[in-house]
């Protein structure tokens, strides 16, 4: 479970995040909405421990980050924004790197990665070097990553920019698998149709600030609209900009 | 601490050994002091004996350089590429201190360097047919310490892999020109030079090569300002790496 309070972030003259709050239960796939800039990408990085906040509270599995940030990672698995791998390294040497680092022991280990490997369906390319890799192929690779130490809780910044049909797909049901599985999932995107068939819960963000925060069929009843465009547009106050 | 520390330099180890592109170009730029000196050598021979000190000179210059070039690939790819190519973030999502990074990628950039610098000296012993004091060895061990954290530290304030690029093979005429001055200037022999990092190693190596004593405490003494000195470019870097921006890519 994932608690954000009053989450603030600065960047030089440019306050990112005014004041961020939401709840993301486990079991249950929270989506986070917002426009460009609005304060997804650092929300999720100010959680995974990456960036300090500048004010405000993150508690995951009900302790806060601020006590030891190094222990509560092990908690977190992320995707953020770009895959990010080792173009020279193969994904099994990447998700053994990456256990490493989260202290698995080695024999522990060994099974570890083979479960993921079979789980992502990545054994015809666990042994070949990341740098020729498809984005499909790249973004499981970085999911692997993601959750070799078995984190209860996923956070996914914009996973399906750049994928094909049935990698979004795959992606989807993996996901789905993760939440019956009882992990707690944080999702951002921009793309409303994502959001409404993958997530349970929407936050949605604009300017730094939570503007709104409930299911998809919530939302449309509290804006009095029949999409999730529209109640988007009618919570962030963003009607069309050329 | 250690444990995730070997892990990183692990990593880059395993990661730079794969760029073979890279090994050869330090492999080359290593044994290029050995390859000039013996064609040099072939070029005046006979004419006087007088010849052999400057060369010795020149093949301590070389040797300077081959402790910078042998970790420059890894510590641009390392760090200014782990951010142009956004893996810093994903890295730092592991329970892993940006010091433990640090630090890692230092070992992994100063093993290197020092790979670089044992192949040169390898060479002009074989060159020269001598095989140096174990003395040397005292002090040449800093210079790759020291060579790998000013390279850690440029490549951390450069956001990407050409920036990086650029200001590494500026860094790299500090060993060529100071190690120039001291063969060629009249005023480099003054004493105190012996106690400045990179300079002292130049004339502990030329009086080393030339079959003289090394100077056990001066030995000692340029050990430690090395060593304070290479301390001094990580606590620079670290402070660096502790910035929000630098998870940031290009």
């Amino acid at each position: 479970m994932i608690e954000v309070r009053n989450l603030q972030k600065q960047f030089g003259a440019v306050a990112a995040l005014r004041d961020v709050s939401f709840r993301a239960p486990d079991g249950a796939i929270t989506g986070l909405l917002g426009a460009n800039g609005a304060g997804k990408s650092t929300t999720l990085r100010t959680i995974c421990g990456v960036l300090t906040p500048g004010g405000g509270e993150v508690r995951i599995d009900g302790a806060s980050l601020a006590g030891d940030p190094l222990a509560l990672q092990r908690r977190v698995g992320g995707l953020l924004d770009h895959a990010g791998l080792y173009a020279r390294l193969t994904p099994r040497e990447i998700f053994t790197f990456s256990g490493r680092l989260h202290g698995i022991a080695w024999r522990r280990l060994r099974e570890r990665v083979e479960e993921v490997i079979a789980f992502l369906g990545m054994q015809p390319i666990a042994d070949r070097r990341t740098g020729g890799f498809s984005q499909g192929e790249r973004m499981k690779t970085a999911l692997g990553r993601a959750l070799i130490h078995s984190p209860r809780n996923l956070l996914l910044d914009e996973p399906t920019n750049g994928l094909d049909v049935p990698s979004v797909r795959a992606l989807r049901l993996l996901l789905h698998r993760a939440r019956d599985a009882g992990a707690c999932i944080v999702f951002s995107s921009h793309v409303l149709e994502e959001v409404r068939a993958l997530c349970d819960r929407v936050v949605i963000l604009a300017q730094g600030h939570v503007v709104a925060e409930g299911t998809s069929a919530e939302l449309c009843r509290r804006a009095g609209v029949r999409t999730l465009e529209d109640a988007f547009v009618a919570f962030t106050g963003t009607a069309e900009v050329l | 601490m250690l444990n995730q520390l070997l892990t990183i330099a692990g990593k880059e180890l395993t990661d730079s050994w794969h760029d073979r592109r890279a090994l050869l170009s330090a492999a080359v730029y290593s044994l290029m002091g050995p390859a000039v000196v013996s064609m040099v050598s072939l070029a005046i021979r006979g004419k006087h004996g007088e010849s052999q000190p400057v060369l010795i000179a020149m093949m301590s210059v070389f040797t300077l350089v081959s402790a910078f070039v042998g970790g420059m690939n890894v510590a641009m790819d390392s760090i200014a590429g782990e951010r142009e190519r956004r893996s810093l973030l994903p890295l730092l999502m592991h329970p892993v201190s940006r010091l433990e990074v640090l630090l890692g990628k230092w070992v992994a950039v100063a093993a290197f360097s020092a790979a670089g610098l044992t192949l040169n000296v390898a060479g002009f012993a074989l060159l020269l047919g001598r095989v140096p004091p174990w003395q040397m060895a005292l002090c040449l061990v800093p210079l790759p310490l020291l060579a790998a954290a000013l390279e850690v530290w440029v490549s951390t304030v450069c956001r990407g892999v050409k920036e990086a690029n650029t200001y590494l093979s500026m860094l790299v005429f500090l060993p060529m020109g100071l190690g120039m001055f001291m063969v060629f200037s009249p005023v480099a022999g003054r004493p105190w030079w012996n106690f400045l990092p990179v300079a002292g190693q130049q004339l502990q190596l030329e009086a080393g090569m030339k079959g003289g004593q090394l100077d056990m405490p001066q030995t000692l003494f340029l050990m430690l300002a090395t060593a304070v000195l290479a301390g001094l470019a990580l606590v620079a870097a670290a402070d660096r790496l502790e910035q929000d921006d630098v998870v940031y890519g290009e």
